[in-house]
């Protein structure tokens, strides 16, 4: 007898928990405008697309509004970078007061040979520069994804000196 | 001639063939699915006859259940997918005697009865019809052949058990399972 | 009552125009391939909705759009898919039983388009009115196994045999309590026709009126018919994460294409049949009771044209096999069989034996 309960126990429990799966899906399906994950993606670019934050697209030098970044030209990146897709070129150029001083000519990123692994953002000690999340990055021709960072006429942000920063 | 006996002549003769392919055939799958269509073709005179019940108990136990348990037991065998090996002569002639000799004794005996047309009237398959004729114990009633069948099943059933049951597997002695473990 | 156009006279009025241009033989033939014909295309056009439908009912339960790129809201991606098929070349491999091969999905297409025969369509629109209607196509739906071992057999590979032996089983095991459940509908019915088991349900459905072993047998039946159309969650014949993809493995192009229609072909007949053993086929919604507000209900039923009671419950059914394949995991072989013998046809016996005393003491309504 017992055993005839537990048949129709486990029968009903059957029924209970098939039924929790069933009426899941149904609720997905009844509010699909509103669950829906799909991107649709050459639609939407241009409204609601989302790209996570944390997502390596690629490598940017930020200006600020005056044209200044902050690299230093020290080559730490281009050291850390593993398949050389950073070349530093630096110039000398002589301060007002008469002393020389080694500054950024040119930022130059190989977007082809870079494989996004961050090393370059975590060995820079001046946090110039950043992982963009963009995505369309595609070209026609391999020669088109060398780019220079720093923009024309931009020049090194000047850090507050010690008195400024106590005014 | 009308469109009937044509009918008639081309299902009697697609069972014929497919009969005589079933037997010929060197391929053993093959062989069944002739059967099988030859069942068909059986099932299909049964229609022309308009006889709708027979042919479709004809098609539920002939080609749903036996024919696939013939291909089943088929599938289960070791080389099926190989041809047979060609008969042996000496049998092939002890046969084909033994054959003509049977169909000889049979279609002379069919020739020789005298067929009296049925004069009951016929009965419509309803389901109330075949409840009645299946259960009743008067003239033609089906309950003694039913009950028969039903004993004959009940033990195929605990044959069947009785086949595959388990023996009981002796319980290996501690040490064992202490060096299994 | 409006006067509407009822199929019946659509069927006499071709019936006299075909009369009045040639003799009544050619008369019978012409109308027995009319009516093939078109049975054949009203199935295939429910077919691409059916497709269709599969793939958006897929992609909402997975919280994506499902088709959406080949026209609007992608209603024209079937016609690519299978102009695509139509195209491919139909390829048999080379130590293959080549006869065998190129027959099994004529033949398993034939078997399946047997079964619309005996279907009442509509009031007086029946290929074949024959009183053991019902009985014809579960003996119709017993062959469908043949086609689907025939392909597995023939194609010499592992995956296709397994996938036959696998489907086999399941079809001849499921085939016990699907029958089951139906004789408790032709039990409460007590008629094998379809039309009569339609006429039946005139003042209410028998899942209404049928107390719960209709109920019962009507959830034994879908549960069991799904099984044998090889449909998720009982698709192991087909699992392609173990057998690529079962009995139709090395099938290429249109031979491909048939086993597909065909699955759908027959989930289109086992609905058809659920609705009309259980929701009364092309039977207006009625409540069986002797009320004036329920007399006014009926008659508002019936202004709903008969057509759309039909094809309604059958894609309900149809929405119901969806469904459970877009949220049940795939069972093991080992579990499918177990509940059919342990769970589906004890309890379908059981539930027999409660109809027939329901029966017999006239608790039916």
């Amino acid at each position: 007898m017992k055993s005839l309960f537990n048949y129709i126990k486990e029968v009903v429990y059957a029924f209970v928990s098939l039924a929790k799966g069933l009426l899941l899906t149904l609720r997905y399906f009844v509010t699909i405008r509103k669950v829906n994950i799909t991107e649709e993606y050459p639609n939407n670019r241009t409204t609601t697309i989302s790209v996570k934050e944390r997502f390596y697209g690629e490598v940017v030098l930020p200006h600020d509004e005056n044209n200044e970044h902050k690299c230093t030209a020290c080559t730490l990146c281009q050291i850390a970078c593993p398949n050389n897709s950073i070349q530093i070129i630096s110039k000398q150029i002589e301060t007002e007061d008469g002393k020389k001083k080694r500054v950024l000519d040119k930022w130059v990123y190989h977007l082809d040979s870079c494989t996004f692994c961050y090393q370059c953002i975590d060995a820079c000690p001046q946090d110039a520069i950043e992982m963009k999340n963009s995505f369309e990055l595609s070209v026609y021709d391999r020669t088109k994804l060398i780019y220079q960072l720093n923009r024309p006429g931009s020049k090194l942000k000047e850090k507050p000196t010690v008195k400024e920063q106590q005014s | 001639m009308n469109a009937s006996t044509v009918i008639f002549y081309v299902l009697g003769s697609l069972v014929l063939i497919f009969g005589a392919m079933t037997v010929f055939s060197q391929k053993i799958f093959r062989a069944a699915v002739y059967l099988l269509f030859s069942l068909i073709s059986v099932a299909g005179l049964y229609l022309l006859w308009d006889m709708d019940f027979i042919a479709a108990l004809q098609i539920i136990i002939y080609v749903g259940g036996i024919v696939v348990l013939i291909i089943f037991s088929i599938f289960l065998t070791q080389r099926s997918g190989e041809k047979l090996p060609p008969p042996i002569k000496k049998r092939l002639v002890w046969s084909g005697i033994l054959t003509i000799s049977g169909l000889g004794l049979t279609s002379w005996i069919v020739y020789n009865y005298l067929f009296s047309a049925s004069t009951l009237p016929g009965v419509e398959p309803t389901v109330h019809n075949i409840g009645e004729q299946m259960l009743s114990y008067s003239k033609y009633g089906y309950v003694f052949p039913f009950e028969v069948i039903n004993i004959l099943l009940l033990a195929a059933l605990v044959g069947s058990i009785v086949i595959a049951m388990k023996k009981k597997e002796i319980k290996p002695t501690d040490e064992t399972t202490h060096i299994t473990k | 009552m409006i006067s509407m156009i009822e199929f019946t006279d659509i069927t006499a009025w071709i019936h006299s125009l075909l009369l009045s241009v040639m003799t009544p033989t050619w008369t019978y033939i012409v109308e027995l391939a009319l009516s093939g014909v078109t049975a054949l295309v009203v199935l295939l056009v429910c077919v691409i909705i059916m497709v269709y439908m599969e793939r958006k009912v897929a992609g909402f339960m997975q919280l994506r759009w499902g088709p959406n790129r080949v026209g609007p809201y992608g209603i024209f991606q079937v016609i690519a898919d299978v102009i695509k098929l139509l195209l491919k070349e139909s390829f048999s491999p080379n130590r293959a039983d080549k006869v065998m091969f190129n027959i099994a999905p004529a033949l398993a297409l034939c078997v399946s388009l047997m079964a619309l025969a005996p279907i009442s369509w509509a009031p007086g629109l029946t290929m074949w009115d024959t009183n053991i209607g019902i009985l014809f196509i579960t003996a119709i739906s017993s062959m469908g196994v043949i086609g689907i071992l025939m392909a597995g057999w023939s194609s010499n590979n592992k995956y296709s045999l397994i996938g036959a032996m696998r489907s086999g089983a399941q079809i001849v095991s499921y085939e016990l309590s699907a029958g089951l459940s139906i004789v408790t509908a032709v039990a409460l019915a007590g008629t094998l026709s379809t039309n009569g088991i339609i006429q039946s349900q005139a003042d209410g459905w028998w899942i209404l009126k049928g107390q719960i072993p209709a109920i019962i047998a009507f959830l034994i039946y879908v549960i069991a018919s799904t099984a044998e159309c090889n449909r998720a969650p009982f698709d192991l014949a087909e699992a392609e994460s173990e057998l690529t993809a079962g009995y139709h493995t090395e099938y290429a192009g249109m031979q491909f294409g048939i086993f597909y229609l065909n699955e759908y072909i027959n989930m289109a007949i086992v609905s058809i049949i659920a609705s009309t053993l259980f929701l009364g086929g092309w039977m207006p919604f009625h409540l069986p009771f002797d009320y004036p507000v329920v007399h006014v209900f009926n008659h508002i039923m019936d202004f709903i044209p008969t057509w759309m009671w039909f094809f309604g419950k059958m894609f309900l059914i149809i929405f119901f096999m969806m469904w459970f394949r877009w949220t049940f995991p795939r069972l093991r072989i080992d579990q499918l069989l177990k509940l059919e013998w342990k769970y589906l046809l004890p309890i379908s016996i059981v539930n027999l034996l409660f109809a027939a005393v329901i029966i017999v003491l006239h608790w039916h309504l």
